[in-house]
C-alpha cells in the first residue's frame, strides 16, 4: 500500500496567544496531526510576507499565520496590521495561481487549545487532497 | 490656462533668478523622435525641453537619486530641484511625500496634463509602423500624427496608447506649482480591465501564465532600478549586510540567512517578484516603468495593479492623491475584513 501523503505545515505562532494556545493543547494532551512545524514569533504583525514566501520556497505544503484575537494583541495593534498585510499576501498568492487553501490565517488565544487542534486538523484535511506543493518550491 | 510654452518661460525665470538648482525634464533623444530625460542647468538650455507622447519616463526616480547625492555632500545646495511631471509621476511624488522621503520645499513641480491621451507604447508603435522609423509624433485631437520617411500616418489614440494610460483615471498632475494643460478627468469603463482578464482565468491557467512569464526573468533588476518607490538602501535580494572580512569564518557565512537566491530560477524569480509586489502594495502608482524597462517584456504591471485593485475595493484606498493620508500597509481600521481568518 502506498504511503499516504503527509503535508508539511509551517505555522508562525505569536508568542503571547497562539504559541501559548498550542502549548495548552500540548499540556492538555489533546491529539492533533503531527504535521506542523511551529515557529514562535513575537507578534503576528512581525511576520514579514517574505517569511511566508520563503517557507513555500523551501518546501512547505501549507503556511499558517496565527495571532491573538482582534483587540487582544499584546502590542495593542500588531494583529490589525497583520490582518491587512496577510490579506494582500493571500490575494497575491491566489492571483499567481497557488491553491488558496495552502495559506491560512487564524486567531487562537492562549486558552484555545481546542481551537488550535481544530485549525490544524482542518488544515491537514484540506491539504491532503492537494498533494505536495511544487509550484513555489525550490528545485532540489 | 497655461500651456507648455508658459511652463518653459517659468522654468527660464526660475533658473535665471537661481530659485532652483536645476531642472529635470524631457528632451529629444539621439534618434530624433523619442524623448529622454534631460537635466537643465542654464536658462538658455530650457529650449531643449519637449513635451510629446513619447515622454514615457517617470522622472520622480531622479528625486530619489538627488536625495542620496545631497546626503553625501558636506555642504549641499539647499535650493529645490525642478521636475517636469505627468499625472502618474506626480502621484509618485505624493507617495514619496506621504512616506516623508522627500520634503515639499525641496522640489518645484512643473506639471503637464496628458489631456485625454497619454504616452505611447513603443511596442505597439513598432508593430503599427512595421519596420518604418518614425521622425516625429504629435497629438492632434484624438489621433496621433506620425511623420515617417515616406509621409504622414494617422492612428486613433487608443491604438497606440500604453495599456496603463488606457486605464488611467487621473491623467493630470495632482500636485504642482505650475500646470500646463487642462485638468480633465476622462471616463474609464474598466480601470482594472487587464487584471480582471487574468482573474477570470482558472487557477491552473493563471499559474501557467505566470510560470511562463516569470521563467523568462533574468534577474537584471531593471524593474527595481527604474522604480521611484524602490528606494531602500539595502534590498532584500542583495544580502550585503554581512561584512565579510579576512577573519569571517565559513560557518558565519553559511549561517547568514539567504531569503532569496540570486540564481534566475523559476522558484526564486517568483519569490523576488512576489516580494516586490507586496512591497509596492498601496504605493505603486502604475507609471508602468517596470514593464517598460523589462528587457524580457514580463507584464509586471499586473501584479501591482492587482494589489491596487484590492486596496481600492476593500479598503477604499486610492494611491497617490493625498500626501497627508497614512500609508496603506502601516495603517488599519477596526472593521477591516477578516472573514478569511479562522
Amino acid at each position: 500500500m502506498a504511503e499516504e501523503f503527509e503535508p508539511k505545515i509551517v505555522a508562525f505562532l505569536c508568542k503571547w496567544c497562539s504559541s501559548a494556545g498550542s502549548d495548552m493543547a500540548g499540556v492538555s494532551r489533546m491529539e492533533y496531526p503531527p504535521n506542523v512545524i511551529p515557529i514562535q514569533v513575537m507578534c503576528s504583525g512581525s511576520v514579514s510576507p517574505l517569511y511566508i514566501f520563503t517557507a513555500f520556497n523551501k518546501g512547505a505544503d501549507g503556511v499558517l499565520v496565527s495571532g491573538c484575537h482582534p483587540g487582544d494583541c499584546h502590542y495593542i495593534k500588531g494583529n490589525y496590521y497583520a490582518r491587512r498585510r496577510i490579506y494582500f499576501v493571500k490575494k497575491l498568492l491566489e492571483f499567481i495561481g497557488l491553491e488558496p487553501e495552502r495559506f491560512q490565517m487564524s486567531w487562537v488565544s492562549a486558552a484555545e487549545g481546542t481551537k488550535y487542534t481544530q485549525v490544524i486538523k482542518d488544515f491537514v484535511k484540506e491539504l491532503k487532497p492537494l498533494g505536495p506543493q511544487a509550484k513555489l518550491r525550490r528545485n532540489p | 490656462m497655461a500651456n507648455f510654452e508658459d511652463l518653459k518661460e517659468e522654468a527660464r525665470k526660475l533658473l535665471r533668478e537661481g530659485k532652483i538648482k536645476y531642472l529635470i525634464g524631457y528632451g529629444t533623444g539621439g534618434n530624433g523622435w523619442q524623448a529622454i530625460p534631460v537635466f537643465i542647468k542654464t536658462p538658455e538650455d530650457v529650449e531643449k525641453l519637449v513635451w510629446d507622447p513619447t515622454c514615457v519616463h517617470n522622472l520622480a526616480r531622479f528625486l530619489v537619486d538627488e536625495k542620496r547625492r545631497k546626503a553625501r555632500q558636506k555642504q549641499p545646495d539647499k535650493r529645490p530641484v525642478g521636475v517636469v511631471v505627468k499625472g502618474c509621476d506626480s502621484r509618485a511624488i505624493v507617495v514619496l511625500l506621504q512616506e516623508k522621503f522627500i520634503d515639499r520645499q525641496d522640489i518645484y513641480v512643473l506639471g503637464v496634463s496628458c489631456e485625454k491621451a497619454g504616452v505611447i507604447d513603443d511596442h505597439k508603435l513598432a508593430r503599427k509602423l512595421g519596420g518604418k522609423k518614425p521622425k516625429k509624433i504629435e497629438l492632434a485631437a484624438d489621433r496621433f500624427l506620425i511623420t515617417t520617411a515616406d509621409g504622414k500616418v494617422e492612428f486613433p489614440v487608443e491604438e497606440l496608447l500604453a495599456e496603463r494610460c488606457l486605464e488611467c483615471q487621473a491623467n493630470f498632475p495632482v500636485l504642482y506649482d505650475i500646470l500646463a494643460g487642462e485638468k480633465t478627468r476622462k471616463a474609464v469603463d474598466k480601470p482594472f480591465g487587464s487584471v480582471e482578464k487574468i482573474e477570470a482565468l482558472g487557477q491552473e491557467e493563471r499559474w501557467r501564465f505566470w510560470k511562463e512569464q516569470l521563467d523568462k526573468c533574468i534577474r537584471c533588476y531593471a524593474c527595481r532600478s527604474v522604480c521611484p518607490m524602490c528606494y531602500c538602501d539595502e534590498c532584500v535580494v542583495d544580502s550585503i549586510n554581512l561584512a565579510v572580512t579576512a577573519d569571517t569564518t565559513a560557518e558565519e557565512k553559511a549561517h547568514k540567512v539567504k531569503w532569496i537566491q540570486r540564481s534566475a530560477e523559476s522558484s526564486e524569480n517568483f519569490v523576488y517578484h512576489l516580494v516586490r509586489a507586496i512591497h509596492l502594495a498601496g504605493r505603486c502608482i502604475d507609471c508602468g516603468e517596470c514593464e517598460r524597462a523589462c528587457p524580457l517584456d514580463i507584464p509586471l504591471r499586473f501584479l501591482n495593479k492587482k494589489l491596487e485593485k484590492e486596496a481600492k475595493e476593500l479598503f477604499g484606498y486610492e494611491v497617490g492623491f493625498d500626501p497627508a493620508q497614512p500609508p496603506l500597509i502601516s495603517s488599519f481600521k477596526d472593521d477591516d475584513p477578516g472573514d478569511f481568518i479562522r
